[in-house]
């Protein structure tokens, strides 16, 4: 058991962190074109709001919570002593890791049952959403089940992160913790070591704007209205229906 | 040509014999002060080297009490000697009620620590055991204000609260990933509870208050309203956070489900082509 989350706890995260920098360099050196999500807006619309936008803004607010939490622990620690705040920010943390486990189910809903997106789908789109999946719901247990997560984190899960950071690893708290906050921390480096080999790649896209720049419509690139006019030039397939 | 002469007890040899002797006195004094260390980081807070009980039995005799591989196996992995039934392990849990915890100790830790209780003056009583006067009411008052939260730690540590709840009106709901604790002082007793607060052997609190320990006032503090909480316990109700949160997060998420609708209202709802479509079916 000590072996096992020696290599889960201490192990692991390095050759995760390892992964990703090296295939993330390979992929955008060797192979540029594929940093990419490739959006399927164009396929299907409609349900693709009710899942990117809920799951992106939701995981986004999510992730930098951690990131807090793990970079000014004393802070973390400081707005949590005052009960109310601690509450409100549980709550809105827990309302928006709802919202990506809603979007995400909806987009896993939409990949499943959607003809067009089906037939774009890999089978590492679909291995990398079950992990995602999977994530998300362990978040929301911890959040409920072992509360109050951003206090405990910022008192034992910085320190050992921070661990990591100055290769000194101390991982004794987390070999203690209950499962499901182990499982979540391990599926938290499998995602970051499966960020080069999925269309999670795309968190990498350059110039790192995602966050600032207008959302993006992905809609055929031609003027419908003027290749079904017959007085253009448009002539190589001459639209006979009207 | 002489008889070859015995070698005398050479001249080497009885400085050398002093310097090892030498050497091994701080070897010995290093391990005794490795196994005090030990004693005092995992398990002053449940024991003493004398025959008083905290929360664990006191250890004065153990190695003369028990067989030296049993306490080996029983201080390095004592979740599993309980698991596999051993009697005396079941006999110990019955009396104490706390199972001891799996500390993370090591094979050459436990030796140093059982050399070291051997040694230790067995009537040196542990701080834990002096006799603590009554509890005054601004101590308890400030225990409820650190265990929430409302008056910071000095060094810093987390609010008990982050992961500890106890049934009390004056304090919300707390964390629930250690053990609840209204019933601790019950259970534990005074010595124990103090003991716990100032020297956590259990390793998620240890590490949370590694750098940031308690000071005096607020173990006492901490101790005092722990007492009152579980001297009133009976006068108070549970607070479940459990249901609430999750309703929060359930009607939060509609809300933000419908706030996105609302700012993406000129999302483009169907098809691309859905306009041609229309015009198509307006014009027949």
């Amino acid at each position: 058991m000590t072996a096992l989350d020696t290599f889960l706890f201490v192990a692991f995260p390095y050759v995760a962190v390892i992964t990703f920098v090296v295939g993330v360099i390979y992929r955008w050196k060797w192979k540029g074109f594929t940093v990419t999500s490739l959006s399927s807006q164009f396929l299907e619309g409609k349900m693709l709001f009710w899942g990117t936008i809920p799951f992106h803004i939701g995981i986004l607010v999510v992730f930098l919570g951690h990131l807090v939490a793990f970079m000014l622990p004393q802070a973390t620690l400081a707005w949590n002593s005052q009960p109310l705040r601690l509450i409100i920010l549980e709550g809105t943390a827990f309302v928006f890791g709802l919202t990506v486990l809603i979007g995400l189910a909806a987009l896993m809903y939409r990949r499943f049952t959607n003809a067009r997106i089906r037939a774009v789908t890999t089978p590492m789109d679909i291995g990398i959403e079950m992990l995602l999946l999977a994530q998300v719901i362990l978040g929301c247990w911890i959040a409920l089940g072992y509360r109050w997560g951003s206090s405990w984190f910022a008192a034992d899960l910085s320190p050992y992160l921070w661990s990591l950071v100055k290769f000194s690893p101390e991982a004794g708290a987390v070999f203690a913790l209950p499962w499901v906050i182990k499982l979540h921390i391990v599926g938290a480096f499998a995602l970051v070591f499966m960020v080069p080999f999925t269309r999670l790649a795309h968190v990498i896209v350059a110039p790192f704007n995602y966050l600032v720049r207008p959302y993006q419509q992905v809609i055929w690139n031609w003027d419908r209205k003027a290749i079904r006019d017959p007085s253009t030039a448009w002539s190589a397939a001459r639209p006979k229906a009207n | 040509m002489g008889r070859p002469r015995a070698p005398k007890p050479s001249s080497l040899g009885r400085p050398f014999a002093l310097a090892v002797l030498l050497a091994s006195i701080p070897s010995q004094a290093q391990a005794q002060s490795a196994g005090e260390d030990v004693f005092r980081t995992t398990c002053a807070a449940c024991h003493t080297t004398g025959a008083d009980r905290l929360v664990g039995p006191g250890l004065e005799g153990i190695n003369d009490r028990r067989d030296r591989e049993w306490l080996i196996a029983f201080i390095t992995t004592p979740d599993q000697v309980i698991a596999g039934g051993d009697s005396i392990a079941t006999r110990l849990l019955a009396e104490y009620i706390v199972p001891m915890p799996n500390l993370g100790t090591t094979r050459a830790q436990a030796e140093a620590v059982l050399d070291y209780i051997r040694g230790a003056a067995s009537d040196a009583p542990s701080p834990a055991q002096e006799e603590a006067p009554p509890a005054t009411e601004e101590q308890i008052l400030l225990g409820q204000a650190l265990f929430q939260g409302h008056t910071r730690l000095t060094n810093g540590g987390p609010t008990c609260n982050s992961c500890h709840d106890v049934i009390n009106d004056a304090v919300i709901g707390g964390g629930i990933l250690a053990t609840e604790l209204t019933t601790v002082f019950t259970r534990l007793g005074g010595a124990g509870v103090r003991a716990i607060i100032g020297s956590p052997p259990f390793p998620v609190m240890q590490k949370a208050y590694e750098d940031r320990p308690l000071t005096e006032d607020e173990v006492a503090g901490l101790v005092a309203f722990l007492e009152r909480a579980d001297a009133e316990h009976a006068l108070h109700q549970p607070r479940d956070y459990g249901i609430k949160l999750f309703g929060f997060g359930v009607v939060g998420a509609a809300l933000l489900l419908g706030l996105y609708s609302l700012a993406w209202s000129g999302r483009k709802r169907g098809s691309v082509n859905q306009e041609i479509f229309d015009r198509q079916i307006r014009s027949t």
